[in-house]
């Protein structure tokens, strides 16, 4: 455990050096916000609801996801096949640790960084500066529960494709088809519920919509009962193990075809 | 006029080694115009999705916004096809390879972007021609000899205002340590925002991203030509001094970054 989290720590110090580059990011996050707010805006003129949801519920909806997408591209696929690209990947794999949790530590200490500059700030803003109203309710604790597990699937996709770059020893067309498909079907840029009920119902069942539709339901509808709560992480919890143990095998075989330039 | 030529020409030149050299990588040109497509794609769907549940947006049918968004799409590609080398500036300054521009008798912006032409652009040309078609015929265009000269001319203004954009964002790399991908993710993220109506934004926003962040000119004001050439604004029709006026404003702005630009040492 203990390299793992050195990883981690290292990695977080390693992004504190390029926290004012990061202010752009984020001042790109409260822009984005600003265009949402506006469209919606535009969008609501003579509807208090559409397809059962308020323009604050959609607005805060939408907002949320544009931070949480920072938070969920840490790059990662990018990270695996930059390191086969340059030969740097061979270090990592003659270290004793696990390739998997190594990676997962860096992400994580991206992660842990991204939550300070990014998202509570954006937050703040979204909360004090837009003044979203949110309703209070026990659906607000299993929040930070809802993105821990978000995370950890969208790390599991990145990882994966970053892996068929063992194969195709480019990554710029898979990481882009993925970034299209995923933020389309997961409610990243347009809610979920606005979908044709035909088509939601298929959505449901695949893992994107566990990574932004899940949580983010979770802070416009804090008031459902604890079971559904409950549930929705079961199913959060269902797609980490499945994609997990998926690139654990997709790993073992990648391995078998690596072909790393002599560094 | 011989100096354009002698321009062509190494222009050419450089294309045709760097379009042989990315033919070696014949599957990734085939993943890379898919990934393309999908990105692409994936806007319509929302447009559709969206006016599946409003009849228009800010008075704009989705028709309507289906051709500014196919006009946005034509304006970015040259972006895509000759501009695209701006996202590897920060490597270059970074590990002083970009020492090696200022050593050959030519222009040194026209030089650094000869050097990639970045053929994904093919898909984003291929699908904005074919939503303009779609569109337009869905609008009951009339398209005669004026109105395609009239498109050339907004087509080239706008994709000069869409490069500028970009060439602004990544010249910031030469004063950032931390290197212009923030930025240039920044300006991308406000160009997509585009083809959605100015008209949407109230008060200062609205002059933010008319005369700031111009992104009204990438497509908005430009398509109102055609959708509605009755009352568009006057600025539509400005939109070609927009265009030279903030290109030359991108100019400025790399070149003194070329100027205070002063290698690794290595």
């Amino acid at each position: 455990m203990k390299p793992y989290l050195g990883t981690i720590k290292g990695t977080l110090i390693a992004w504190f050096i390029y926290r004012f580059s990061f202010f752009f990011t984020l001042a790109g996050n409260l822009l984005y916000m600003t265009l949402i707010f506006f469209l919606w805006k535009s969008i609501y003129s003579g509807a208090d609801t559409i397809h059962g949801m308020t323009f604050n519920q959609t607005f805060i909806y939408l907002a949320l996801a544009g931070s949480l997408f920072i938070l969920f591209t840490p790059g990662t696929d990018w990270t695996i096949s930059n390191r086969i690209i340059d030969g740097s990947l061979i270090v990592d794999l003659l270290k004793p640790v696990d390739f998997q949790i190594l990676t997962l530590a860096r992400t994580t200490g991206f992660g842990i960084f991204n939550v300070a500059v990014i998202t509570i700030p954006s937050l703040l803003v979204l909360f004090l500066g837009f003044r979203a109203d949110m309703k209070l309710g026990i659906g607000l604790l299993f929040f930070p529960i809802g993105i821990m597990l978000s995370f950890l699937i969208s790390f599991a996709i990145d990882f994966s494709l970053g892996l068929t770059s063992f194969y195709t020893e480019s990554i710029w067309g898979i990481s882009t088809t993925k970034t299209a498909i995923t933020s389309l079907l997961s409610g990243a840029l347009i809610p979920l519920p606005f979908f044709p009920q035909s088509v939601q119902n298929i959505l449901r069942l695949l893992p994107f919509q566990a990574i932004y539709n899940i949580p983010l339901s979770m802070v416009t509808s804090p008031n459902l009962s604890v079971l559904d709560y409950a549930r929705a992480l079961g199913v959060q919890v269902f797609w980490v193990v499945l994609l997990f143990a998926f690139c654990r095998w997709f790993y073992r075989r990648a391995f078998r075809v690596l072909t790393v330039s002599g560094g | 006029m011989r100096t354009l030529r002698y321009y062509l020409k190494i222009y050419f030149r450089c294309a045709v080694q760097y379009v042989k050299a990315r033919m070696q990588y014949r599957d990734d040109f085939i993943i890379c115009s898919i990934g393309m497509a999908f990105s692409c794609v994936t806007t319509i769907f929302v447009f559709r999705i969206l006016f599946n549940t409003i009849p228009n947006l800010a008075g704009w049918s989705f028709d309507e916004i289906l051709f500014i968004y196919a006009f946005f799409l034509l304006s970015i590609t040259p972006v895509q096809f000759f501009v695209d080398n701006i996202w590897f500036l920060r490597y270059d300054i970074i590990s002083g390879a970009f020492i090696k521009y200022y050593l050959k008798p030519i222009n040194i912006l026209f030089y650094y972007m000869s050097e990639r032409v970045d053929v994904k652009g093919f898909s984003q040309l291929a699908l904005g021609v074919a939503t303009l078609i779609y569109a337009s015929s869905r609008l009951r265009m009339e398209w005669n000899l004026a109105r395609i000269l009239l498109m050339g001319i907004a087509w080239f203004s706008a994709s000069l205002v869409a490069m500028s954009i970009l060439i602004i964002a990544g010249s910031t790399g030469f004063w950032l340590f931390g290197g212009s991908l923030p930025v240039l993710n920044l300006a991308i993220k406000i160009r997509d925002f585009s083809p959605y109506p100015t008209t949407v934004f109230t008060g200062i926003f609205r002059i933010l991203f008319t005369y700031l962040i111009p992104i009204g000119f990438v497509a908005f004001y430009p398509a109102q030509l055609f959708l509605r050439p009755g009352t568009a604004p006057l600025l539509a029709y400005a939109s070609p001094l927009i265009g030279i006026g903030f290109f030359l404003l991108a100019y400025f702005i790399w070149s003194k970054g070329v100027d205070s630009y002063a290698g690794t040492g290595s």
